[in-house]
């Protein structure tokens, strides 16, 4: 795991892109892989209580992950949006925890993009939101898709000296 | 014609797939580059393989490093579909032997594009 650490003094995500920059990617990645006319609105609505995430890490001067939560129904209702062309005949947890992950991974890849120094992507995680470090190196999305909440996070990876207790969950 | 679209994710080999059979494309799937090769010693050649780069088993770039370095995959094409977008990993896999790059998200339009470039375009699909 010591790889997917951050540095305690690691630059924060904040003074690398906003939410803005953030919204945009997700803006092109809804129109292409989620659906012409599919838009994510960029209005907070109520979180819900149970929630699924998916997120890739990225590795590298900055290190941290990129994270897409939403509700079980909601992830569901994009992992049938992915597959519209030719989707299974049931839609099953496996198929929703790829579909959520190919979302971070496509997220993820064009944030990496846009850090200064070249970095590693690792393999999209689906699971129990990962931990975030400061605050401050957290840049965050409330939106709403089709009426319901999904926040995309950019957030900075938990600092050495606190990895036994906020290990990334595999 | 015929395409090996490589991505372990399922739902994005169904978005390359579909995209490649309303071209035309009879597509075979495969979920990282390890099987992709498998199914090119079964002998199936395809004229088209996408290739994603991010991967278990066996990532992106060391598929097209094995199959440039094969002179019986000599006549496929290779057009990495990826989230890598900087210009420094561009370079790389041109240089290992692709020979179109494509970054994620995409359209079929921009899909379409690509094959034309590649001279993959079947003629009754219209520019």
């Amino acid at each position: 795991m010591s790889d997917l650490l951050s540095s305690p003094a690691q630059q924060p995500i904040t003074e690398m892109l906003d939410a803005a920059t953030v919204q945009s990617i997700a803006d092109d990645v809804w129109t292409s892989l989620v659906g012409d006319g599919e838009v994510l609105v960029p209005l907070p609505v109520p979180a819900p209580e149970v929630t699924v995430s998916a997120w890739v890490q990225i590795t590298g001067r900055w290190c941290g992950a990129v994270v897409v939560t939403c509700d079980e129904a909601t992830a569901v209702a994009l992992t049938e949006c992915l597959l519209r062309a030719r989707p299974p005949a049931v839609i099953e947890q496996e198929d929703v925890d790829d579909a959520l992950g190919e979302l971070a991974n496509v997220l993820g890849g064009n944030v990496k993009s846009l850090l200064p120094e070249l970095s590693s992507l690792g393999l999209p995680q689906t699971g129990p939101i990962p931990p975030a470090s400061r605050p401050e190196d957290l840049c965050r999305v409330d939106a709403q898709w089709r009426g319901q909440s999904l926040t995309i996070t950019v957030q900075g990876a938990t600092p050495a000296p606190h990895t036994e207790r906020n290990e990334v969950p595999q | 014609m015929r395409a090996l679209v490589i991505d372990d994710s399922r739902a994005m080999r169904r978005i390359v797939g579909s995209i490649l059979e309303d071209f035309g494309y009879e597509v075979r799937p495969a979920g990282d580059g390890r099987e992709a090769l498998d199914v090119l010693e079964e002998g199936y050649l395809p004229d088209l393989a996408c290739v994603d780069w991010n991967m278990p088993v066996m990532d992106g770039l060391q598929f097209v490093s094995a199959v440039r370095s094969n002179p019986a995959y000599r006549s496929v094409a290779l057009m990495m579909v990826t989230t890598e977008s900087e210009t420094s990993q561009i370079v790389r896999a041109l240089a290992a032997g692709a020979h179109e790059y494509m970054i994620k998200p995409f359209t079929a339009d921009a899909m379409r594009d690509k094959l034309a470039l590649l001279g993959l375009l079947p003629q009754e699909v219209s520019l």
